[in-house]
């Protein structure tokens, strides 16, 4: 390089370094120290913005409303809770930087986790990196669980793959003559999705369904039509569809053009959106439909009816109106108040500890974890019935019978 | 600069920063000096990505400091592999070759989507977290990325002044002249490009290690190249220092954004605003802007020297021998 | 069999709409040798705009049609006023790219703080009804994007052959200097033709957004497609446009069922890198200096 060369780059290198430094120094311009007195501070990192935007927020909406609830009523151990809520535009790049943030630089007392499995993993990993316990609303999918992370519990009945299950249960539960003799799947390509619909295919293959098609198509399709004409072309009894929401949309228009009613449909998301659902695919055609919930409005669970009646007051609408996310995000609130109360403290070591025995009374039910964060329990099993979504397995929580087959498109 | 500055955020700061600042250098080599817009870039940083994560899931290594070996390896394994791809995207030429790369971009994210039992799909895949002390936890990977930073710069700087420079910068002027007079414009063309990528997976593959957990949509990202284009295009296309301007203004600027405007999509309004305030209004860069600037000074204020001071730009015509 | 017949017939239902998308790109390359990026983000936009009319008021995306192609025409002239006339000459296809780009990540941000990301479809009443013929399924709503399509198309072609503008257009595509030569107001017509590949933009979305659902960030996978198809059918060329937007609508379709589902989309990629190989000017492009 030239000498005028050398000289640019040298006067460059020095404009480098003070723009990050003030850029170091602008972003950090609200370091903090965590005290023992003075207001619990929580961090966490939300999709407020980017592909999981509209269930982030809802996550939002449960935490405000929580922390609401609690600061009017003594608070934590006496002390008021403070809530610092980011977002991470649904990127894992921004997650990591969020919680390190978080823990580092506003060194917050305790984080929640993030919305969904895609980032929950990242994140719980940073957080057990400081040794903070992370109670995450909503990211359960295998690959979170296989990091055997000891400080991160999933606060919800069951992991997420299990989210069939009782569907299985009450299928082989009926009479043979009543019992689908062929099914198909139809699957997102998701870390939540597929995994469920697997899951279910093994377990009624070795029921003896013969699998008639199965398939997992990309995340992008808008256009299922020509996977659901292959999968309803040897006529099964019974379709199985691991769906996030849009996807399972898309598969019930499909079928009503194609005219085909299968004896069972069940759903792993989608329709189990109770405004949703009935929305897109249109109120009359939603009976007979199965799903799974991890929560609704109606169960007879530790705090349910006291949540309901405030996110009614808060937010307005009915208990059928409130989205699950925000269910989820008052239990993570709910069981931190519970362990601290009992414990006497906020310490991440010992809410790690304690966390991982007994059972814990939440409004998603009573919650137990094993070793990796994963929940010892079962999913709800919700059907459609007269147009409304309800629960109709267990029978501790049903609020009707479970029936099939299911009606005509229309009825 | 960790001896200065030692928190964990800051480090995460320096390392995003240093990161994009390889990445707008490298892009610098095939999009500055040839003139040819590779939209595609990004496929490559997640294709060294990927090569690491699948090392380590299906090879089983280990953790700790191994994966840092892995990239040379890694880098000069995309590189190379890359060369029959450039040769086909280079049957073409300007534009069609923009979205030959654009078309690239999206055959890549697919095929991690789709190739399940390489990449785990949409799963995602998980890399072996190290267990370096939690106080300096991101330092190897800060210095690793500094590594690959220096020697993109490095490599930018050598193929400026090497003959290479001198076919990509005729290439950039005239191609068909150039084929004309002779220079071997495909060999140039691919070589460049080989190097360019190789660089960029080498990002790619510390990215994934620090990060630690990998999916097809955000390794193979388009905004990722949106950003590198950006940032060469903000510091100066073409020159050495340009691209690594960019990084350095851009990415604190949106990771402070991101702290403060936060829940909003704003930052895509924000990206997209930036760029065409850079493309309509200084559409050089910040760089040559200046140094225009300068030179416009010192001509004013000597006005008995003559035009055609000493530029650090090379001979624009080509000399063949 | 009769499966593949049905692919068949769908891949033609959704070819046609890909046609009347890729015209309006292949316009704006004949006639500014401008790459746009953002046809995605406009036809987005139009989906979402009739979306609006339609749960607002009621109106019928095919009647809003009518509405919204002046609308998006006048939007049309203005960005190319605004960001494509200030590019220079020599360097206008990679930075129209570059621009246009950015365009559609800017038009993507706003409806995403209009709209936000929930996925959206204009459900008319007649979305989920099928008409059959001859045993084969055609719904309804595709059927009636198609008929859209195909109209507009021809409107377009009968612009382009027999007004003055779409004389003008012509030459200008033919060779710039000659049109000014003869009297041809370039700048005009370019920011005119701008338009009108714009209008195209909005009507193909209209006709999107009742078949399929739709969010902000659905405009990479139509640019995706889009870029590919006029890549196929030769950058510049209307007919190469629309031929290879069918061909391609029923490739997809019929490697979706006959195949997979999965790799579907790969159909685009693998026939735009043979045919790259064999011909780079595409099917009906010509081979121009420093064009391709």
């Amino acid at each position: 390089m030239s000498k005028v060369g050398w000289r640019k780059g040298a006067l460059v290198a020095a404009v480098l370094a003070t723009v990050v430094a003030v850029a170091a120094m602008a972003v950090g311009s609200s370091v903090a120290a965590p005290s023992a007195s003075g207001p619990i501070k929580i961090g966490t990192s939300l999709s407020l913005s980017g592909d999981f935007s509209d269930p982030g927020k809802a996550v939002k909406r449960g935490y405000l409303l929580w922390a609401a609830y609690v600061n009017a009523h003594g608070g934590i151990l006496g002390r008021k809770v403070q809530l610092k809520i980011v977002d991470d535009a649904s990127s894992p790049d921004q997650v990591v930087t969020n919680y390190r943030n978080l823990i580092t630089r506003d060194k917050v007392d305790l984080v929640f986790g993030p919305f969904s499995s895609l980032l929950t993993g990242p994140a719980a990993t940073v957080a057990n990196r400081y040794h903070y316990a992370m109670l995450g609303p909503a990211g359960g999918g295998p690959k979170v669980f296989a990091l055997k992370l000891p400080n991160y519990f999933f606060v919800q009945p069951a992991p997420v793959i299990k989210c069939g299950d009782s569907f299985v249960n009450y299928v082989s539960s009926l009479p043979a003559a009543k019992r689908p003799k062929t099914a198909s799947y139809a699957s997102l390509d998701d870390p939540f999705a597929s995994p469920i619909a697997d899951r279910m295919q093994s377990k009624f293959q070795a029921k003896g369904v013969k699998t008639l098609y199965k398939t997992i198509y990309p995340s992008e399709t808008t256009d299922l039509t020509p996977i659901v004409e292959k999968a309803i072309a040897k006529k099964p009894d019974m379709i199985v569809a691991g769906t996030q929401s849009e996807d399972a949309y898309s598969q019930v228009k499909a079928l009503i053009q194609a005219g085909y009613n299968p004896k069972f449909l069940f759903f792993a998301n989608g329709a189990n959106s109770p405004t949703e659902f009935p929305d897109k695919v249109g109120r009359k055609n939603v009976n007979g439909i199965f799903s799974c919930s991890d929560w609704t409005p109606t169960a007879p669970t530790n705090g349910n009816k006291l949540f309901v009646s405030q996110y009614v007051k808060r937010y307005g609408g009915t208990g059928f109106d409130i989205d699950n996310n925000s269910a989820e995000a008052w239990a993570v609130g709910q069981l931190l108040q519970i362990v601290a109360k009992k414990t006497g403290t906020i310490d991440n070591q010992t809410i790690i500890k304690t966390l991982h025995k007994g059972t814990w009374p939440t409004i998603e039910g009573n919650l137990s974890w094993d070793a990796s964060g994963s929940p010892n329990g079962n999913d709800l099993l919700v059907e459609w019935v007269k147009g409304r979504l309800v629960p109709v397995f267990p029978k501790s929580v049903a609020i009707a019978k479970p029936f099939s087959p299911k009606p005509a498109w229309g009825h | 600069m960790p001896f200065v500055f030692g928190a964990a955020w800051q480090m995460n700061l320096f390392f995003f920063t240093v990161m994009y600042a390889a990445l707008a250098s490298a892009w610098n080599i095939v999009g500055g000096y040839s003139g040819y817009i590779s939209l595609g870039h990004a496929a490559f940083f997640g294709v060294g990505a990927y090569a690491v994560a699948i090392t380590f899931n299906h090879v089983g290594i280990g953790g700790g400091y191994r994966p840092f070996y892995v990239l040379p390896l890694v880098g000069i394994g995309v590189g190379a592999a890359s060369v029959p791809i450039a040769w086909v995207a280079y049957r073409t030429r300007a534009a069609t070759f923009a979205i030959v790369t654009v078309t690239l971009l999206f055959v890549v994210q697919q095929l991690a989507f789709n190739l399940r039992s390489l990449t785990s799909g949409s799963q995602g895949l998980s890399l072996p977290v190290p267990s370096f002390p939690v106080s300096t936890y991101e330092h190897p990977f800060y210095y690793a990325m500094l590594g690959v930073l220096a020697l993109s710069a490095l490599a930018s700087w050598y193929v400026r002044g090497s003959r290479l420079g001198l076919m990509l910068f005729a290439i950039r002027d005239d191609e068909d002249r150039a084929r004309g007079l002779g220079v071997q414009t495909t060999f140039a063309k691919v070589s460049s490009f080989a190097l360019s990528v190789g660089l960029v997976a080498m990002a790619g593959g510390i990215w994934a290690y620090y990060i630690s957990f990998i999916y097809p949509q955000f390794a193979i990202d388009p905004l990722v190249t949106i950003g590198m284009v950006l940032m060469v295009y903000l510091g100066g296309k073409g020159t050495i220092w340009g691209p690594i301007l960019g990084a350095f203004i851009l990415v604190p600027a949106q990771q402070y954004l991101a702290y403060r405007l936060g829940a909003s999509q704003l930052y895509l309004v924000g990206y997209s605003a930036i760029f065409l305030v850079v493309m309509l209004f200084l559409p050089r860069g910040i760089l040559p802007s200046i140094s225009d600037r300068l030179r416009h000074l010192k001509a004013r204020r000597r006005p008995e020297r003559t035009e055609g001071a000493v530029s650090d730009e090379p001979v624009e015509r080509v000399a063949v021998s | 069999m009769h499966l593949f017949v049905q692919a068949v017939i769908l891949g033609l239902l959704t070819g046609g709409v890909y046609a009347l998308m890729a015209s309006g790109l292949a316009l704006a390359f004949g006639v500014m040798r401008v790459i746009n990026v953002a046809q995605g983000a406009l036809i987005i936009l139009g989906a979402y705009l009739s979306y609006s009319l339609y749960q607002h008021i009621g109106l019928d995306p095919f009647i809003a049609l009518v509405l919204l192609t002046p609308a998006m025409f006048g939007l049309g002239v203005v960005l190319q006023l605004a960001f494509l006339r200030p590019l220079p000459d020599e360097e206008r296809e990679e930075l129209s790219l570059l621009v246009t780009w950015a365009l559609a990540l800017g038009i993507e941000g706003l409806l995403s703080v209009a709209y936000q990301t929930t996925y959206r479809s204009t459900i008319t009443s007649y979305a989920d009804r099928s008409w059959i013929l001859a045993g084969y399924h055609i719904s309804v709503a595709r059927g009636f994007a198609f008929i859209a399509s195909i109209v507009l198309l021809v409107l377009l072609f009968a612009i382009l052959r027999l007004t003055k503008l779409g004389r003008a257009l012509r030459a200008t595509v033919q060779n710039p200097t000659a049109a000014r030569l003869l009297g041809v107001n370039t700048r005009t017509v370019s920011a005119l033709g701008f338009g009108l590949s714009v209008a195209t933009a909005s009507a193909a979305g209209a006709a999107y957004g009742i078949v399929f659902p739709f969010n902000p960030g659905s405009h990479y996978d139509l640019i995706s497609r889009l870029l590919t198809i006029i890549v196929l059918g030769g950058l510049g060329s209307l007919g190469g446009a629309v031929a290879a937007a069918l061909l391609m609508g029923v490739a997809e379709s019929v490697f979706a069922t006959e195949i997979s589902p999965t790799w579907s989309s790969f159909t685009f990629f693998i026939v735009l890198i043979a045919v790259l190989v064999v011909r780079p000017q595409g099917l009906f492009g010509a081979r121009v200096r420093g064009a391709i």
